[in-house]
């Protein structure tokens, strides 16, 4: 079967030209068409215009400047001819039947008949929408319901009719899954499908609730937030991303689609205070403010929310409620008899109690609706995931005592659980009472399975080793957001032994949702301040131990990063032999912004990698100065694509766009390379010296001349550059990597015992940012 | 004595480094249709041409290998014609023709081609591997200092404000996009051959510009300081050159030579206000030549930036309708070692198009120096 090479998108609104910038992103050529504006002299200026800006738009849709110029812009007068060459044709037009089914007509026309057609339309039937078109185009038509914004939401639901026919349906299914990285959740062909209808309920009924149980925003988004694994924006948060305007459209054709009777209706209400803030111009991030605003007046930023009862902003607070301390089930917000427990109940309870009256009518597949809320809401845990943890039957009772009628699934299930692990595999519950397995699909391998089925190899507080199967042993930080402390890195000592003798490769994984933020900050500022410096100068050194080990292990090793992997993190990649990279990976040494240098070997690692022949020009400046540069300013790569040009990652490095698959095809790698391993030659540097260490420093007293950079950036930066620039060698010198290291660890130590250094410790634990000292 | 004259004056079109058409395209390849150009169209035998002297401040990389030797080459100029790259940073191919005028005068040759070229896209401006040396920074810092702070220094000292210097940007991209518009830059650019394309316009004219979009900028080397992008030349990719000859030479080959080289001067001043550096070396030249800066019908002042130009055109009393009247640097752009032989050809150039008797060119050069010279017309 042909596979899909090329992809027309029409409409370059938000959704068309983001689907289309995310095609490109796949390496995957597309042409992005609209319509000629009216009297335009640039007939191509709405695509065009589309891309202009997304080039310049953050969080960016491109992934790469290379992939930008993947996108051909064209309009649908001069260039629908070109639709012949697409593989598959996407319509993201606005959201009208009448105009939807003109284009058809005119797709239909020049299109090839194996090309797949698919609306990316949220609320109109696909019924609807094929009615009147040829009998070939209802054979390739289907609906791809992407989520704004559509690089980075993993969500695509997939609605097929019954004449859809199911090898074009499933090269579209699979291309979304393995080159647009989605997750593909088939949907029944129902108004909403899956996450909107049940998401827009959701929104509806907690604004609406917040409104009636008077909560003021900041209360809202904090009941319905952490304790139910909910993004902290809440919903209030939320809606000023999203745009307040757009939810009137989308509730308003949703009640239009859902039958009289269906509990959506029961959750809109007329909200007088939300439409003059919209026709005021109040429509969230993109307009004067939203629910929150931030208020720059005076020169100053003050974080806002806006009063329920009064339509006015006053300075944001963080709501400290009694309710909610302690919680760590949210049953027991439930629990509370006061007006937090009330609204927790209104909210989440009718959410819970709508997901479960989808299950049917939407999908027969839980588990589907969990992932699609998991993806497409980023929810930490799905609808039933949460009736899991709150109790089915605890919710069908309370849902009895509130006069709500009890939806069948939750009767079926009684006082069972939807999920369960039966011999190692994790089951789930089917309508009619069963529980079949979960089973992943073809190249989908999750280290939570593994660990449902299986005991570590060893493990610590902070780590785990497991057997991956075929000789390959997966080692997991377990740590807070994957940390690095000295369990980490003791436990990594002890599975290369292990691996050494017993396996055949090594893959560093884990299923965070961020691969390390780098080394545990907290730990480092506790042991400065009681004075302890030999054991910090301890922990810096066996680090470098550990990752040189790794480096020069007699087997490969394949590091698989998701997420963010800073710092020491980082520096894991850079001593792998190769890295499999999900594209949704932030790679940097990021060391400098909390006023330190890389100390387990980063400097030495980037500045081999620059000085690998072709790189860059000759001579001892350009591999420093270069490193320099990337280093000091703790550049983060925002894709794993940009990555590869700063040098984090390796050319031939893999990438994976579907994070579900990074662990099976790290794995693959691991198992190319175990033929034949031989580990890597030390790398030996030319450097500059005392010459080179001036020329970045001067460069950095540029950047604090302008105001960029701050006294202790400054400090910060000598010692960086002291390091690159190899401290005191002479040019002709070979430096080897121990003498690195030994700057790196020399530096490190220099600035660890900085007041200034420490504040920014201090800084990161509290708020997350570095102090600017 | 035999006098030297400036008989010919061609120059590649200036354009943006690293955006601009010529990003793509090597400096010698293009300093070799320069070069080319201007023998074709002066007339002079290639044969009898003694030297290719090259100008080029980071003479490394594409620029390296003394780039002049092989700029004849790729122009395919007689294997007799010698070739020398020099230094003087921004001073560098105004100080090729002082060289040849002093070969000429002491009777050491009767023709050179006295060159500049930059590629600040290819070769970045500190070259590859800048390497300082920290004990003599750790006497002197502002041997090294860096350009934007030499100009934020002249600023100050001078008392340069923000709204002048945006003023006198705004004249610069005012006088060269008429002077375009008008047909007047067409004749000392030569097109090169760029990737399957032909360049033969200026690329760093912005006819946009005015004093509101400039003030909109924010200081680009000091917090609170008052030199912007705007008010900087930009980082530029181009050739010029100039064809040298004897007074003898041009009458017997029948040359038309633009002006006579009168006088020359060079001198040092303090690095960290290197911008300055052109009222010691006009004093100097002046002196040399006994005139008066009031005997200057035409003036070529280097823009390096706006705020050195003007401290230097108030200290010099230089006359506003004599100074840089197609547009300077600010304007058409800065290659370093090709912006000497562009403001010298055009002084001479506009010596002819504009009538009077004196023309005085003049360039601040990095590292604290003045470059100057008189030239009459014929």
């Amino acid at each position: 079967m042909a596979g899909i090479d090329k992809v027309a998108v029409i409409g370059a609104g938000v959704m068309g030209a983001g689907i289309a910038a995310h095609v490109a992103n796949a390496g995957v050529k597309v042409l992005l068409l609209d319509i000629v504006p009216e009297g335009a002299e640039n007939r191509n200026a709405l695509a065009e215009g589309a891309v202009a800006r997304m080039k310049k738009a953050d969080p960016a849709p491109f992934m790469s400047p290379r992939a930008a110029k993947l996108v051909e812009t064209g309009n649908l007068e001069d260039d629908l001819d070109k639709l012949a060459e697409a593989d598959w044709i996407i319509e993201a037009v606005v959201e009208r039947t009448d105009i939807k089914q003109a284009l058809y007509a005119k797709i239909d026309a020049v299109r090839r008949p194996e090309t797949a057609v698919s609306s990316n339309t949220s609320t109109i039937p696909l019924a609807t929408l094929v009615e009147g078109q040829s009998e070939a185009f209802a054979r390739a038509f289907m609906i791809t319901h992407f989520f704004n914004p559509p690089r980075y939401m993993r969500l695509m639901e997939l609605v097929t009719g019954p004449s859809t026919d199911t090898d074009i349906a499933g090269r579209v299914a699979d291309f979304a899954d393995r080159r647009l990285g989605k997750s593909v959740i088939a949907a029944k062909d129902s108004p909403g499908f899956i996450a909107n209808r049940l998401g827009v309920t959701w929104i509806q009924l907690a604004v609406g609730q917040a409104f009636e149980q008077e909560l003021t925003v900041e209360e809202a988004d904090a009941v319905i937030g952490r304790p139910f694994g909910i993004p902290k924006t809440g919903v209030f948060g939320l809606l000023d991303l999203v745009g307040l305007d757009l939810m009137p459209h989308v509730g308003a054709s949703l009640a239009a689609a859902l039958p009289e009777g269906d509990a959506f209706h029961t959750s809109r209400r007329e909200l007088p205070l939300i439409e003059k803030m919209i026709a005021d111009g109040y429509t969230g991030r993109k307009g004067k403010g939203g629910f929150y605003r931030l208020n720059r007046e005076g020169g100053g930023r003050q974080k806002e929310a806006i009063d329920l009862s009064t339509g006015r902003y006053g300075p944001a607070r963080r709501p400290r409620l009694a309710e909610l301390e302690g919680v760590r089930n949210p049953r027991q917000v439930f629990d509370d008899t006061g007006r937090i427990g009330r609204y927790a109940f209104a909210v989440m309870g009718g959410t819970l109690a709508y997901a479960a009256r989808l299950v049917g009518e939407a999908s027969d597949d839980i588990a589907a609706i969990d992932e699609a809320m998991r993806l497409g809401y980023n929810w930490k845990w799905g609808p039933f995931e949460l009736i899991d943890r709150i109790g089915g039957a605890y919710l069908a009772k309370r849902l009895e005592e509130a006069g709500e009628p009890v939806p069948e699934i939750l009767e079926t299930l009684g006082e069972r659980t939807f999920y369960r692990v039966e011999d190692g595999r994790r089951q789930v519950l089917q309508p009619d009472g069963s529980y079949a397995d979960i089973v992943r699909a073809e190249g989908v391998l999750l280290l939570a399975d593994i660990k449902l089925a299986s005991e570590p190899l060893i493990r610590n507080g902070s780590a785990a080793a497991w057997d991956i199967g075929d000789g390959i042993v997966c080692f997991e930080f377990t740590s807070q957001q994957n940390a690095l402390d000295e369990e980490v890195v003791s436990l990594l000592a002890s599975t290369i032994k292990l691996v050494k003798r017993n396996h055949k490769a090594l893959v560093v994984y884990n299923e965070g949702s961020n691969f390390s933020v780098g080394a545990n900050l907290g730990l480092a500022l506790f042991a400065a301040n009681i004075a302890a410096w030999g054991e910090i100068e301890r922990l810096v050194a066996l680090g470098q131990k550990t990752y040189s080990a790794l480096k020069y292990a007699p087997f490969p090793v394949v590091s698989a990063p998701s997420g963010m992997a800073l710092g020491g993190g980082c520096e894991i990649l850079l001593h792998s032999d190769a890295v499999q990279a999900h594209a949704e990976s932030y790679i940097g040494l990021v060391e400098c912004g909390v006023g330190i240098v890389p100390g387990w070997g980063g400097c030495k690692e980037m500045l081999a990698r620059w000085q690998e022949p072709g790189a860059l020009p000759g001579g001892p400046m350009p591999a420093p100065s270069k490193v320099f540069e990337t280093v000091s300013m703790a550049t983060v790569a925002k894709s794993a694509e940009e990555a590869k040009g700063l040098k984090f990652l390796r050319a031939d490095d893999g990438i994976t766009m579907n994070r579900d698959r990074l662990l099976a095809d790290a794995k693959a790698r691991a198992l190319e390379l175990v033929d034949g391993y031989r580990p890597p030659e030390p790398h030996t540097y030319q450097l500059p010296g005392p010459s080179g260490r001036l020329a970045m420093e001067m460069a950095a007293a540029g950047f604090a001349r302008r105001g960029i950079a701050t006294p202790h950036d400054l400090v910060v930066a000598g010692e960086l550059a002291n390091v690159l620039a190899g401290g005191d060698c002479d040019l002709l010198d070979e430096v080897g990597e121990d003498a690195i290291l030994e700057l790196e660890r020399e530096s490190f130590m220099r600035l660890v015992r900085t007041s200034a250094t420490l504040d920014r410790f201090e800084s990161v634990l509290e708020t997350g940012k570095p102090v600017r000292n | 004595m035999t006098k030297a004259v400036i008989a010919g004056y061609a120059r590649s079109p200036f354009t943006l480094a690293r955006k601009g058409a010529l990003a793509r395209v090597r400096p010698d390849d293009f300093a070799a249709a320069v070069v080319r150009d201007l023998i074709a169209r002066s007339g002079v035998k290639p044969e009898d041409i003694e030297d290719l002297i090259v100008g080029c401040a980071f003479p490394e990389a594409e620029q390296g290998f003394n780039v002049a030797r092989l700029i004849g080459q790729i122009a395919e100029l007689p294997e007799t014609v010698a070739g020398m790259t020099i230094n003087r940073f921004c001073g560098s191919s105004m100080h090729a023709v002082h060289i040849a005028a002093g070969q000429i005068a002491m009777g050491a040759g009767d023709v050179f081609v006295c060159a500049g070229v930059e590629s600040m896209s290819r070769v970045p401006m500190t070259g590859f591997n800048p390497m300082p040396n920290p004990k003599l920074y750790e006497k002197n810092p502002g041997a090294y200092i860096s350009m934007g702070d030499t100009a934020e220094n002249v600023a100050q000292r001078w008392q340069v404000s923000r709204e002048d210097q945006e003023a006198f940007a705004v004249r610069s991209h005012r006088l060269a996009t008429e002077a375009r518009d008008q047909g007047r830059l067409a004749d000392e650019i030569v097109a090169i051959p760029a990737n399957g394309a032909s360049v033969s316009e200026d690329g760093c004219i912005r006819p946009d510009t005015t004093a509101e979009s400039l003030s909109e900028l924010k200081p680009a080397f000091l917090e609170g300081g008052t030199v912007t992008a705007g008010t900087s030349s930009p980082l530029t990719d181009g050739a010029a050159a100039v064809l040298v000859c004897s007074e003898d030479y041009a009458e017997r080959a029948g040359l038309t030579p633009l002006a006579r080289v009168v006088s020359a001067s060079v001198t040092g001043c303090d690095p960290t206000v290197m911008g300055i550096g052109p009222v010691a070396a006009t004093r100097k030249v002046l002196a040399r030549s006994g005139l008066d800066i009031k005997d200057m019908d035409v003036v070529e002042l280097n823009e390096a930036f706006a705020s050195q130009a003007l401290a230097c055109v108030r200290e010099l009393g230089i006359r506003e309708e004599t100074l840089n009247l197609d547009g300077g640097a600010i304007a058409l752009g800065h290659p370093l070692g090709a912006s000497g032989a562009r403001i010298l050809g055009k002084a001479a150039s506009l010596l002819n198009r504009e009538g009077g008797r004196y023309a005085l060119a003049t360039q601040c050069i990095g590292g604290g120096q003045g470059i100057a010279t008189i030239m009459e017309r014929m």
